[in-house]
């Protein structure tokens, strides 16, 4: 073959796009081979006990048009896993809606274990964003055996809950309840906690990340109508749709000794102003919330700014005479009470 | 005794149901609760038992020091002299020693051993070997190597202990979060320019995994010492000599500035992709400590900087050196059928090279020379004047560069070198796979085969892609 710049420039524009379509993480070839090697069956048999599971919780009843719809494999595989399930008596036929008998029930507690002690991993001793979470551990949940489940727990100190607020179910299938209301039915000036903020769907659950919003903070509602549902939390003041409001749930703070008024982030705090330390939010988890508390910022310590930085951030703060930079991210999971500006 | 044991087993099943029962009932929250009284109970018995002889918590100067350091419109002009005042005595101030030294090991001692070995009656192979060979790569590593690092660590190091290079990690955080990394990797970067081994090493000081392993895997697009001469030799021979002369000191100059940030592009580029794909799942955080300032301890700074950082490092590169040395050697004076070995591994390589806008010779320097680039202009020489025959050297295996630049540009030119290979040399010597004294200090860091083989490949598939284009649109517009 003679040599010619321009074809060996196709030669390799054709290499590399091959290698784009073989290798890209989406709908690649080979992570469709892969996929396909994968045991389908077991994935679509946990599925749908998944799926039967949580709309019993929620008394929906669920018919054979309802799970081909739903689930996304084809409609004949779903059938032909439906009638293994029927065969082994994880599930029954009630008139035409599914039911789970006692046995598909504590098999689909045991997915729900695995899938939300997987979260808990990802977010503990794992670098992943939370957008991922919850795809990882939807696959991750049908290849954990019992064995690795339990080991998965006691290597977490056998949490309660997943990172969204969800209760993880023990071994024995015991699972806690959890009492709260969506976000977009809570009175005006209430004071409540968000304790559960759901990942499904996608779009809506993009939304809250986007808004910076921390489980486990106190809120107080100052607009809710048709339209929008605003409240006041750390600090800040979030404006929600009520179709996204709608999927966080918060738990009513009875005793009303609680003033919410008084906590902000640390990433509000001005030059010049003290402030003292109220704690970390929970969304600082593992790692970063032990070097927190390594460099000092426990309950009760006083911070101010010490450095503000020439591009924005990280700013520097004043903590047990130490100066430390922190990015902006790590400041607003760090909860303070503002004391104003210092005296000179 | 059956009966006691059944009742013990019976009893320890209560006590574990019980605990288990009673972990349902403190929560999730117990632990964390837990942890954070514990340090907070912590402070509060510091803040009552010890006392501060100083009220003020940070002295005055240093605040001082620091507005200045840190501030809108001086920030980074400070940085940028700093960094430019310290390369600047690196470079020019490592030429006299180096000069001295290579004079020294070189044209003074070399022909010495020679000498020695033949009066003993060492023969012909075993003297060529010895000498030509190993000592010859030792003692070029050395002559290049030593002084710039001589120079350029102990500054580093008075920076460093001053308390000034946080303060620069935290001026350029915001360039580097941006790309998913550390700020603190603006520091082993620069050291990177130095020595790559020696930048590796530096990154202990981030303790994040993910940004600590970004700024391993992209240490080696820093330019660094062993590099900065051949840029300089290429530069000045073909991309000066297109201008007219009076430009030429100033636009090779700036190639060679090119060459460097071309090299900062890449790291940059390469930690954000990195941090997206393949270490997107590994632990991140974030905390940067502002030190006070310090006085440096002048003399014992230079001592520790010269022992742990110059001296160790040397002494792997002299490690790795040596039988490369020999290998070089070896494959130029060992003939099968009627060539010698090197000379059927350039025309076997000579296609491929073409393909890059290399060429055989350009190849197998680079690698044979992975143990050190220091000797990859040198042994080019000595190859381009192997196969194509022209006078000149000094024989077959024994590496040389000749006191004119010139000359040395005829001899590449004779070996069929245009513009275009210049170029791209300059640019596959900065984009090809780290020295192996870095790669041994990248598994030595990492303990990880897996991230050891990605810092080392990464940069050579990048190296092949971009001599590969950039000789391919050469060829079309010109």
């Amino acid at each position: 073959m003679i040599y010619n710049p321009i074809t060996a420039l196709l030669v390799f524009l054709a290499g590399s796009l091959l290698c784009f379509f073989v290798f890209r993480p989406k709908n690649g070839i080979y992570t469709l081979l892969k996929n396909s090697y994968q045991q389908k069956g077991k994935t679509i048999l946990e599925d749908v006990l998944k799926f039967l599971y949580h709309n019993q919780e929620a008394s929906n009843s669920i018919t054979t048009n309802d799970l081909t719809n739903s689930l996304n494999f084809s409609s004949t595989l779903i059938i032909d896993s439906i009638n293994k399930m029927m065969e082994s008596e994880l599930i029954f036929l009630e008139k035409d809606t599914y039911k789970l008998t006692a046995k598909g029930n504590e098999y689909a507690l045991q997915i729900i274990r695995a899938h939300r002690l997987w979260e808990k991993y990802l977010s503990e001793k794992t670098g992943f964003h939370k957008e991922e979470w919850h795809e990882r551990a939807e696959k991750k949940e049908h290849e954990l055996d019992t064995s690795e489940i339990n080991k998965l727990a006691i290597l977490l100190g056998n949490p309660k809950f997943d990172p969204h607020g969800d209760p993880i179910p023990t071994n024995s299938g015991r699972i806690a309840k959890k009492a709260g209301i969506p976000l977009s039915s809570f009175e005006v000036n209430c004071i409540g906690k968000i304790i559960h903020i759901e990942d499904e769907p996608k779009i809506i659950y993009n939304q809250i990340l986007a808004e910076n919003i921390h489980i486990y903070s106190t809120i107080r509602v100052i607009e809710n109508n048709k339209k929008r549902v605003v409240f006041h939390s750390e600090g800040e003041v979030f404006v929600l749709p009520p179709i996204v409001a709608g999927n966080i749930t918060i738990s009513v703070l009875e005793n009303s000794n609680v003033n919410e008024d008084n906590i902000a982030r640390l990433s509000s705090l001005k030059l010049n102003e003290t402030a003292s330390i109220i704690g970390l939010s929970k969304e600082c988890r593992g790692e970063n919330r032990r070097r927190l508390l390594d460099l000092g910022f426990v309950k009760n310590s006083k911070v101010q700014i010490d450095l503000l930085n020439p591009l924005g951030e990280p700013k520097a703060y004043l903590i047990k005479g130490t100066t430390i930079a922190l990015r902006k991210e790590q400041a607003s999971k760090i909860l303070i009470k503002n004391n104003g500006k210092q005296g000179e | 005794m059956e009966k006691l044991r059944k009742m013990n087993r019976k009893r320890i099943n209560r006590i574990i149901s019980l605990s288990e029962e009673l972990r349902w009932k403190i929560g999730d929250d117990f632990h964390d609760n837990l942890t954070e009284s514990i340090y907070a109970d912590a402070s509060k018995i510091v803040e009552d038992s010890v006392t501060y002889t100083n009220k003020k918590s940070r002295f005055r100067l240093d605040v001082n020091i620091d507005k200045i350091v840190t501030s809108k419109i001086w920030g980074f002009p400070i940085m940028l002299f700093i960094l430019g005042v310290v390369l600047w005595l690196t470079i020019i101030g490592a030429n006299y020693p180096s000069g001295l030294l290579s004079e020294l090991l070189l044209d003074i001692t070399h022909p010495i051993l020679k000498n020695f070995g033949e009066s003993v009656g060492l023969p012909w192979w075993l003297n060529g070997f010895l000498f030509d060979g190993v000592y010859l790569a030792v003692a070029w590593v050395i002559a290049v190597m030593l002084p710039p690092m001589a120079i350029f660590f102990p500054l580093f190091t008075l920076l460093e202990d001053f308390g000034y290079l946080p303060r620069v990690a935290f001026n350029m955080d915001t360039m580097f979060k941006k790309s998913g990394a550390h700020g603190k990797q603006a520091l082993t970067m620069t050291m990177g320019f130095g020595c790559n081994a020696a930048g590796v090493i530096a990154t202990r000081i981030i303790d994040s995994p993910r940004e600590r392993l970004i700024a391993i895997i992209t240490n080696n697009f820093s330019l660094c010492n062993g590099r900065w001469p051949t840029q300089i030799l290429l530069a000045t021979i073909f991309i000066g000599a297109v201008v007219p002369e009076s430009y030429s000191s100033f636009v090779s100059l700036s190639a060679v500035i090119g060459i460097a940030v071309l090299g900062i592009f890449f790291m940059f580029f390469f930690s954000w992709a990195l941090s997206k794909t393949m270490l997107k799942g590994e632990v991140s955080t974030f905390n940067l400590e502002l030190p006070p300032y310090r006085r440096p301890v002048f003399w014992k700074t230079i001592y520790t900087s010269l022992i742990d950082r110059t001296l160790i490092v040397l002494w792997r590169a002299i490690v790795f050196a040596a039988p490369a040395g020999a290998v070089i050697w070896l494959i130029s004076n060992i003939d099968v059928g009627n060539e010698s070995i090197a000379s059927w591994i350039i025309h076997a390589l000579d296609g491929f090279g073409f393909l890059l806008g290399l060429n055989g010779v350009i190849l197998l320097a680079y690698i044979v020379a992975i143990p050190a680039n220091e000797i990859v202009i040198p042994t080019i020489l000595m190859l381009t004047i192997m196969v194509t025959g022209i006078s000149g050297g000094e024989g077959a295996g024994v590496m040389f560069e000749l006191d004119s630049f010139n000359a040395m540009g005829d001899i590449l030119k004779e070996g069929g070198w245009t513009l275009l290979t210049a170029v791209n040399v300059m640019l596959f010597s900065l984009l090809h796979n780290p020295c192996s004294t870095t790669i041994y200090t990248i598994y030595k860091e990492t303990r990880s085969v897996k991230w050891t083989v990605v810092a080392s490949v990464l940069p050579v598939i990048v190296g092949l892609i971009v001599t590969f284009l950039v000789a391919q649109i050469w060829r079309i517009l010109l």
